[in-house]
């Protein structure tokens, strides 16, 4: 129901995918340990391009974003990130993270700094920016997330909805290329998934490159130039937003949007 | 069926049974025939302890007299806390020289000087001041207690310390008056507010070095008189070990526990069997290895006393018990904390340093407290191989001839005086808790 509000005040959006490759991966595999949960994964994303992953629990779904920035190590293929093949190289790992941003499920702010040490965190210490630079820019986007008067407390006084509003601001610190959600709303309770929702549209509107998996088909349908469906570790089928729900061509999908819709 | 609400429910008070005297006698004490019987039984016992006690330790006990007979003359039936009080230097100083007691004041005394800034709300720079009170106070006060001939070295460190004492305090002053820092203070007491970093920086430089010369060329001159290790004592002594390694405890458990922790075989399998061969042994073998077999491992020629092989041993000794306090800390920072400190880019060390340490540790105030009291009260295992640190002391003075067979007196002081310390720091460690936990409850 949330969803269906947001696509009434947005609609679709236009595309912003440009033809430059941002993010690529060749054959990736993974296991833990001996549990196949990424099989021959093939995905080029184009810089600007927004990505929606839905798929039924256990899909891979979440391990195959987390492989993107290392969070996982994926044993066999290739994952090429901002032209840096992801191995071993703790130096390229470490790069690769700054220019990843993540919010995660179950937001994972510090619990022991304010907000805006939460946001000035990474810039300075990582980026090495002045404190007062910092401080300028976490404000900025605090604005933009629309908590600013929050900025001095922790955050085990803010809600849910307001928390992962600041993870998204935390992220957005780094100055990132690509953003990547794990399931940014399953979380939260119904009334404040509209206003997160609506702070990644606005996101998806400035041109970043996302991948977002998310049970969310309306925002979906306003937000995603592709949508991925995954099923037990495999891409099954992927296309537009509305051929992928009006036209699911694999029986699986066909099966999954009957049980979500 | 279909309801709406047209009034709101009232707010009425309490019943009685909550909210008075005899409602809380009634539901806490009194509840049913079984409990008030315990009550009353426990009130008996309260009471008969206390009466006795009183009439032993303050209405028939002696408070002054020279030895332990003349007490007896005194009073059969009460405490010689005379004993107790003729024998106080000796309890806290050992066998200190009493001309040189002032020493070990001063050196207490600059600790506290030292450490006050860190409670103080306006005062910056706290962890600056913090590092200092690690790494320069020791010498300062390690000269200050030994004396004896300084090589250039410890001329340094005494000269840089006292300095740095001169300055955190005038820092403290001026941070509780004005909220300044003291180079802040310094530059616009010189007019030189507009002058580029660079200049400011190496007026201050400057201000530091006359400083550092004047303090060196003062100190070159005095001496303090040597005291033998083997002179120290009492609670001083106590003190002494039990300092050393409660402030070593914290970063060689943090080592070990990241170390226990680490995805290098070698260095894991390394920090776990020195933590388990540490832990799996009891403090005073420990000691007694320390001070028979150190030795057999020390190249020739390098002797240490007696009194740095303990210091030595219960450094390690702690450490190893913290390192498992720490780990413990570590491992209940969800795995969440970790993944948001990499995706914001941070490499291992910003991630423990910056987010998962502050986090464990804040976990595990209780537990580091707990073991620092654990820490200190182990230390009179000390007095077993030799030392005569407090519980020495107070043994001692019942084979002192005017006081032969004075046992259950010194005790009983040296109970109180371990209950306040250690009351004292467990109440801190409960306010700590509670400052750092306001306002970011998970």
């Amino acid at each position: 129901m949330t969803s269906m509000k947001t696509t009434e005040s947005h609609g679709q959006l236009a595309s912003a995918a440009s033809s430059e490759v941002i993010i690529e991966l060749n054959k990736v595999n993974k296991w833990y340990v001996d549990f196949h949960v990424l099989k021959d994964i093939d995905l080029t994303v184009h810089k600007g391009e927004r990505i929606v992953v839905c798929g039924p629990s256990g899909s891979g779904k979440s391990t195959l974003i987390r492989c993107i920035n290392h969070l996982e190590e994926h044993q066999e293929g290739d994952i090429i990130v901002d032209g840096i093949t992801l191995d071993k190289n703790l130096k390229n790992i470490d790069h690769i993270r700054t220019e990843v941003g993540m919010v995660f499920q179950s937001f994972n702010l510090f619990p022991h700094l304010t907000i805006l040490e939460n946001l000035t965190m990474g810039p300075i210490w990582v980026r090495k920016m002045p404190k007062a630079d910092a401080e300028e820019t976490a404000m900025m986007y605090l604005e933009r997330v629309r908590i600013p008067e929050q900025a001095d407390k922790y955050p085990g006084q803010l809600s849910g909805g307001q928390q992962q509003r600041v993870a998204i601001a935390r992220s957005l610190c780094m100055n990132p290329k690509i953003m990547l959600f794990d399931e940014p709303t399953s979380a939260l309770d119904p009334e404040m998934i509209k206003e997160v929702l609506d702070v990644m549209v606005e996101l998806a509107e400035t041109g970043m490159t996302m991948i977002v998996v998310t049970h969310e088909m309306g925002f979906a349908k306003i937000v995603a130039d592709r949508v991925i469906f995954m099923d037990a570790g495999d891409i099954v089928e992927q296309n537009e937003p509305i051929e992928f729900f009006n036209n699911p061509q694999h029986s699986r999908t066909k099966l999954f949007l009957n049980q979500i819709l | 069926m279909k309801f709406v609400q047209v009034d709101e429910t009232a707010i009425r008070p309490a019943p009685l049974s909550e909210a008075s005297v005899i409602g809380w006698l009634h539901k806490n004490l009194f509840s049913s025939w079984l409990n008030a019987l315990l009550t009353i039984i426990s009130l008996y016992i309260i009471y008969v302890t206390v009466v006795e006690l009183w009439s032993w330790g303050i209405t028939n006990a002696v408070w002054t007299a020279e030895t332990r007979r003349e007490c007896f003359d005194i009073s059969i039936d009460g405490a010689c806390w005379a004993g107790v009080t003729q024998w106080l230097d000796n309890f806290f100083y050992g066998r200190y020289p009493r001309e040189e007691l002032w020493r070990v004041n001063l050196g207490g005394l600059m600790l506290i000087l030292w450490m006050a800034p860190l409670w103080l709300p306006r005062v910056k720079g706290k962890i600056f001041i913090g590092l200092t009170t690690v790494f320069l106070y020791p010498f300062l006060a390690g000269y200050l207690f030994a004396g004896g001939d300084k090589g250039i070295f410890l001329q340094v460190m005494v000269s840089a310390a006292i300095v740095c004492l001169a300055a955190n305090t005038l820092h403290s002053i001026i941070g509780m008056l004005s909220g300044r820092s003291l180079p802040e203070f310094l530059i616009r007491t010189l007019g030189k507010e507009k002058a580029s970093d660079a200049t400011q920086r190496n007026i201050l430089i400057g201000l530091l070095g006359i400083a550092f010369a004047v303090v060196f060329v003062g100190q070159m001159g005095t001496t303090a008189v040597i005291v033998p290790w083997t002179k120290w004592g009492g609670l001083f002594l106590t003190l002494v070990i039990s300092g050393i390694g409660i402030a070593s405890a914290l970063p060689i458990g943090i080592i070990l526990a990241l170390g226990r922790r680490s995805k290098l075989p070698v260095i894991r399998v390394l920090c776990i069997t020195f933590i388990e061969l540490f832990r799996s042994v009891p403090l005073i073998t420990v000691l007694f290895m320390a001070t028979t077999m150190l030795p057999l491992f020390l190249p020739e020629g390098i002797v240490l006393n007696k009194l740095v092989q303990v210091i030595i041993a219960v450094c390690l000794f702690s450490g190893c018990y913290m390192a498992e306090t720490v780990r413990a800390g570590l491992q209940a920072v969800p795995k969440g904390q970790y993944e948001a400190a990499h995706t914001i880019g941070l490499g291992y060390f910003g991630m423990m340093s910056l987010i998962v340490m502050p986090q464990a540790l804040k976990l595990m105030i209780p537990n580091i407290v707990g073991s620092f009291i654990g820490l200190l009260k182990d230390t009179t295992l000390v007095s077993i191989i030799g030392l005569f640190d407090i519980l020495g002391m107070l043994r001692a003075i019942s084979n002192d001839v005017p006081w032969r067979g004075l046992h259950v007196e010194p005790l009983l002081f040296g109970a109180s005086l371990f209950f306040i310390i250690c009351f004292v720091m467990s109440k801190y460690s409960r306010h700590l808790e509670a400052k750092l936990s306001a306002g970011n409850n998970h």
